[in-house]
């Protein structure tokens, strides 16, 4: 609070980034978490909400005969132009704008006063949603190859390691003690991911110190037991996520890569990722071109080519798909690592087990990843996000690259993932907002020392409860393309622009109508049916009972549509009747097409659903009749208001 | 249940791809590839083999050389691999632009050629050489048949005689299509003038010209305006009564001549629209060119001379810059995609410049006629390419009934091929000279334009984007005859309708195939798509689709159906139940149950 010098500046001019034109006039709040903007004029009350921590800039512009602009960016690409009509005023939402956005320590953040009076137990709980132990015996470990190893229990023997990790069975203390101090910060080969079929396994570590020529016995041991715990391979992969260029500038600073000849049956390979910086500039010439109020044509093509943006997130997706295909196909396990091993390595673990374990690709699954491969592992969320006010050049969309890889992987295989777009969206948002204590910290040790299971909530539970809201409608689990690998096509074309993350707030830039809404809305009018069904069902069994009871007394007073539904259901043949009897149009119209073969399409059409209840009605009576109802709804009905709302609405807007 | 991956293992190399690429298995000429077993195609009514020859090797550019065989007919040329099983090559002959000899004969005695496709492929062969110089190559016959006009045979549509349950040659009726936009009324009338194309050759005979000029001033107004095509209704809007026009360029001239009945006809027009004291001239031409043509007698509008007309140039450029454009996008899309520049060389095509230019175009005049109740008047310079184009896209915009199957195939009759877009010559059917002048993708980039609005309203649209490819494979296959000609005097002249079969009555003989799942009717909304470079994509699935990666991960368009259809049979079985409901509880004593669950209407069946 000591941090705010004005609370509150009337006639406040907010110019939306993309249609500068019109503005809303409205008053300024600035409160300790969010800056608060409540328009005048609307009959509505309209508030415009932006969380101090996702904050990135705040700029003061030069004053003119209106005001003085105040240009705030955030991390989640909002951009918000504040006139206020005096300087001092400005002067000093600038001011406080700056501290507020820019904390000092971690106690400051946001998930320390959100919700913090909730009840302690019910929050515990909702900590454990996830558990990582349990992930690691879903991947069927420990076993006979793989051990937990006590080793880090206090992170000794890395401070940025979690304290429990899986080891080959083979390597004994020793080993992995001598191992960690062979490599950067202590960070030791350990496993990321196991793959139960052919006990392949990908794991992860820092570069050794090998320098010039430097060796070290047990790390030369602890990767032949890598090797060894693989018993139908007789070689191993290791993976260096650097170009080798950097790789060999980090030679003369006592680091480097391994040496082939030193350690046995491995295969090294360079993979080519560029480091944080590059990726940060990348991102920002990325940026430049989608602020732009109107590229032309070559302005927005050769401004995302020349930012690299693309081919960098290729770039990684290459080295994902390379793992994959070892693992998998070749049943070779493989040792990633970069320098320090949490942000290229943790981009490249994960995609590869995005692309090898159906599991990744469900809600909980893609949650349990970025626990398990960023969070546990010691990535570096608050520096790299830059939580507190720290080092900008500590600043780097690491994680953002890996969700983009999901989410252009989820481009290419539409039906493959759980979730959809605003799912990898919303983690997106609360990696930078410091809502929920998931992403606070840059390493377990720390998370543990700042007490955020009793402090602050989970995203996850929260994610969790609201997962109607981020389930991809055309999601197929039983598909076999779904059930499999994933082999993406990673030629330039199938790498698009993520608008509806860049262009996040832009919302004049977003198409009229979206598939994926309507489908979404189909799914939840599907959904109320089948209550809608159940209730049927119930009521018509309560009203069965009661007739039961009264029904001989009225046997005598039937009228015609009694009659028909006379007989009970019986259970036998549920679903059945009335499904082909209700397409017998279609058959009629095949059959009269001067092409005589139906095709898959059209059989699929006949299946009943899986979930399928329901009794079957009298087929005189009902097929008949709905046949011709559906008939004609086909081409006079209006569309029901449901699902035709949101369309409807978009395609008046005007351009 | 099927699963059609196993399609996607091993496609056909010669059909359409995308999410819809199975259907492509449907369409007459591609149904051989069902028997794949035979080396011969399934030949079509009329279609007879007029060459064959083994050992024949097809260079693919993406798996390689193949051995097989060739086979040529009076429509087709068909390619069947001998080691590999599910090889074949399909494509009409009508697809062929140019086939070239390369290079002498080789070591092992082989002759190269090239066919060089309108469709955004080439095809290499190599044949070992005849020995016997009197005894013809195969590829002589090959240009032979791809080539009829050029060797005075007929183009095979006109000997294609099968016979589908509806005439296609039926969907589009001038009188019923100005009947459906409530024409004639008070202030329009439709002329006989053009009856025998007497007044303008390129132009239909049904027109709609304002009531108040007789047919007389019409010959001086034609007089005026280039090729005698004066400005005629297209459309009025049922409510506002704005009107989209469209006519060629004023024959202006150097010395800036005038004449005084187009001045009154376009005033006329203006005033037939009571909403508005304006009239927009829009001339789809860039500024420069539109002066350029005054050298050639041509020219536009001036301000002094047409009061109260504001003109607009839309800086669409002609054929020849268009043409050259599809030529650098098929230089960089095929065969393989340079990893490292991609976007700065699909930049360097200004392909989607070009439509973005043509959408943002169309949609100037759809928020004319529409917000601002204005009548418009669009002209190039010929008035039949780019004002084709942006009078069918405005209508698309304004027009619900476009949106339809039928209502598309009923736009494309009118304003394409009724008003003279010159088909013969801008595709060059049956003509070997490759290099004509007068070729140009104008119609391809219209169907792009349709497409990238179909992107950006998934739900408004009947139909679906095989739909527009099979429109695109039909523009060049010579098999049916609704693209044949330059003009409707010319199609009555050779009797098209009579001796041809028309690409409708194929499509709408299975409707099924080219209908969109999520189409909801949205036929009283105006659409006003988003003409940002965000928003335009290259048509991948267009152009990129005979690459073999290009092939769709999986069947998105299945899954919509599905939901669909499960959400149909879910609302028959609640709405059976409810009646049982209420059945049951009539039934059962006075106590009723509750009130009865809204009914719920379905947004598409698809039975």
């Amino acid at each position: 609070m000591e941090h705010i010098r004005l609370p509150k500046v009337e006639k406040v001019r907010l110019i939306n980034k993309i249609s500068s034109r019109r503005a809303s006039v409205g008053t300024l709040y600035l409160t300790a978490t969010h800056t608060i903007f409540v328009e005048n004029e609307t009959e509505i009350r309209t508030e415009t909400w932006v969380l101090h921590s996702l904050v990135c800039s705040v700029e003061k512009q030069a004053t003119t005969t209106t005001g003085t602009p105040l240009l705030v960016h955030c991390k989640n690409y909002q951009a918000l132009r504040f006139i206020i009509p005096q300087e001092r005023d400005c002067h000093d939402v600038h001011v406080s704008l700056l501290r507020l956005s820019r904390p000092e320590r971690y106690e400051e953040l946001y998930c320390f006063s959100f919700h913090a009076n909730s009840d302690k137990e019910v929050r515990g709980q909702a900590w454990d949603f996830l558990s990582l132990k349990a992930e690691y015996s879903r991947l069927g470990v420990p076993n006979h190859l793989w051990n937990l190893s006590p080793v880090n229990r206090d992170y000794k023997v890395s401070d940025t390691y979690p304290a429990e990790l899986y080891v080959p069975k083979s390597a004994t203390h020793p080993v992995i003690v001598g191992s960690s101090k062979f490599r950067s910060r202590g960070r030791f080969p350990t496993l990321s991911y196991y793959c139960k079929e052919n006990d392949a396994a990908i794991c992860r570590s820092s570069q050794p110190l090998s320098g010039f020529s430097a060796r070290c016995l047990e790390d030369e041991q602890m990767l032949e037991a890598i090797v060894r715990s693989n018993p139908r391979s007789d070689f191993m992969y290791v993976v260096d996520t650097r170009p080798k260029l950097n790789a060999m500038a980090n030679r003369a600073a006592g680091k480097g890569y391994e040496n082939e000849d030193n350690y046995s049956n491995i295969k090294f390979q360079f993979i080519g990722i560029e480091n944080i910086h590059v990726m940060r500039n990348s991102l920002q010439k990325m940026l430049e071109v989608s602020e732009a109020w109107s590229p032309s044509m070559s302005e927005f093509l050769e401004g995302l080519e020349s930012s690299g943006w693309l081919k960098h997130i290729k770039a990684v997706l290459d080295a994902g798909i390379f793992i994959a295909k070892a693992v998998a196909e070749d049943g070779v396990s493989v040792l990633v690592h970069c320098s320090d091993g949490w942000d290229r390595t943790a981009q490249v673990c994960s995609v590869a087990s995005v692309l090898l374990d159906p599991y990744y690709r469900t809600l909980k699954g893609l949650m349990v990843l970025i626990e398990r491969d960023w969070v546990s592992f010691g990535h570096k969320f608050s520096h790299r996000y830059n939580h507190l006010d720290g080092d900008p050049k500590e600043v780097s969309p690491v994680i953002d690259q890996f969700l983009e890889c999901v989410w252009q992987l989820s481009e290419q295989f539409p039906c493959a993932f759980e979730y959809n777009e605003r799912f990898l969206i919303t983690i997106h948002n609360h990696i930078y907002s410091c809502q929920y204590g998931n992403f606070i910290g840059n390493n377990q040790k720390e998370r543990t020392e700042l007490r955020l299971q009793e402090k602050t909530h989970s995203l996850w539970t929260y994610l969790w409860e609201n997962r109607t809201d981020h389930i991809n409608p055309l999601y197929r689990p039983d598909h076999s393309q779904t059930r499999g690998v994933l082999r993406p096509v990673t030629a330039p074309y199938c790498f698009k622009f993520w608008r509806a993350l860049y262009n996040r707030f832009d919302r004049g830039m977003h198409p009229r109508q979206s598939v994926i809404d309507y489908l979404m809305a189909v799914r939840e009018e599907t959904q109320q049916l089948e209550e809608q069904l159940v209730s049927h069902e119930e009521k018509i069994s309560m009203l069965e009972k009661e007739q039961g009871k009264s029904i001989q007394a009225k046997m005598n007073t039937l009228d015609r549509s009694h009659a028909v539904w006379a007989s009970p259901p019986s259970e036998s043949c549920l679903g059945l009747a009335n499904t082909p009897g209700d397409y017998s149009g279609l058959g009629g119209f095949l059959t009269s097409s001067p092409c005589q073969q139906t095709g898959p399409e059209s059989s699929l059409l006949i299946l009943p659903g899986p979930g399928e209840r329901g009794k079957p009605s009298d087929p005189d009576l009902s097929t008949n009749s709905d046949d011709q109802e559906s008939g004609i709804a086909d081409l006079s009905s209006p569309p029901s208001e449901d699902s035709a709302k949101d369309p409807d609405e978009a395609a008046y807007s005007a351009a | 249940r099927s699963d059609r991956s196993t399609h996607a293992a091993k496609p056909p190399f010669a059909m359409s791809s995308d999410n819809v690429a199975i259907s492509a298995e449907f369409s007459p000429e591609l149904r051989v590839l069902r028997d794949s077993n035979k080396e011969e195609p399934q030949l079509l009514p009329k279609e007879s083999v007029q060459d064959m020859a083994k050992d024949v090797t097809y260079i693919c550019p993406y798996i390689g050389a193949l051995r097989g065989t060739l086979t040529v007919t009076n429509y087709r040329l068909f390619f069947k691999c001998m080691d590999r099983v599910s090889f074949v090559l399909d494509l009409p002959l009508g697809v062929v632009s140019r086939v070239e000899k390369i290079g002498g004969a080789s070591s092992r005695g082989e002759v190269s050629y090239g066919l060089v496709c309108k469709d955004i492929r080439n095809l290499r062969f190599a044949h070992k050489q005849m020995e016997d110089s009197l005894i013809k190559s195969i590829f002589e016959i090959l240009m032979k048949f791809a080539f009829p006009v050029s060797n005075g045979l007929t183009i095979f549509a006109f000997e294609y005689g099968q016979v589908y349950p509806e005439n296609g040659w039926k969907v589009y009726d001038a009188q019923a299509e100005y009947k459906r936009q409530g024409l004639p009324n008070e202030s329009w009338r439709i002329t006989k003038v053009n009856d025998h194309y007497e007044l303008c050759d390129t132009y239909p005979s049904t027109l709609v010209v304002p009531v108040n000029i007789p047919d007389e001033e019409l010959k001086r107004v034609a007089a005026f305006r280039a090729k005698g095509r004066i400005p005629v209704l297209s459309w009025i809007h049922p409510e506002s009564q704005a009107t989209v026009i469209r006519c060629s360029q004023p024959m202006v001239g150097v010395n800036g001549k005038r004449s005084k009945d187009d001045e009154k006809y376009l005033q006329t027009i203006m005033d037939a629209n009571a909403q508005s004291h304006k009239l927009f001239i829009f001339d789809a031409r860039p500024s420069v060119n539109a002066a350029a043509n005054k050298m050639k007698g041509g020219g536009y509008e001036s301000e002094d001379a047409y009061q109260n007309a504001e003109l607009v140039f839309l800086d669409i450029h002609n054929i020849h810059v268009m043409r050259e454009s599809l030529r650098k996008l098929k230089e960089v899309v095929y065969p393989n995609i340079e990893e490292s520049h991609w976007f700065s060389n699909l930049e360097s095509t200004h392909w989607l410049e070009h439509i973005k230019l043509i959408l943002a175009g169309a949609l100037r005049i759809a928020d004319k006629v529409e917000s601002g109740k204005t009548s418009v008047v669009v002209h190039c310079s010929d008035g039949w390419d780019r004002t084709a184009q942006l009078t069918s896209l405005a209508m698309l915009m304004l027009d619900g009934h476009y949106r339809t199957i039928r209502g598309f195939q009923v736009l494309l009759e009118k304003e394409w091929l009724s008003f003279g877009h010159r088909f013969q010559l801008r595709i060059g059917h049956g003509d070997k000279n490759h290099t004509d002048a007068d070729r140009s993708p104008v119609f391809l980039q219209f169907i792009d334009c349709v497409w990238q609005m179909i992107r950006q309203f998934p739900a408004a649209f009947e139909f679906n984007e095989y739909f527009l490819i099979t429109i695109l494979d039909h523009l060049y296959s010579c098999l049916f005859g609704t693209f044949m000609c330059n003009s409707e005097q010319q199609r009555v002249k050779e009797e098209l309708p009579k001796k041809t079969v028309s690409l409708w009555a194929y499509i709408n003989s299975q409707l099924e195939e080219f209908t969109n799942p999520l189409y909801v009717n949205y036929s009283n909304h105006v659409l006003f798509p988003v003409v940002s470079m965000r928003h335009l994509e290259l048509w991948v699935g267009y152009y990129i689709r005979w690459n073999p990666r290009m092939r769709p991960q999986e069947p998105v368009h299945q899954r919509y159906k599905e939901l669909l259809a499960k959400r149909a049979e879910l609302q028959k079985r609640v709405e059976e139940l409810q009646r049982e409901v209420t059945n049951r509880s009539a039934a059962s004593s006075s106590e009723r149950a509750g009130s009865p669950t809204r009914s719920i209407t379905p947004v598409q069946t698809f039975v």
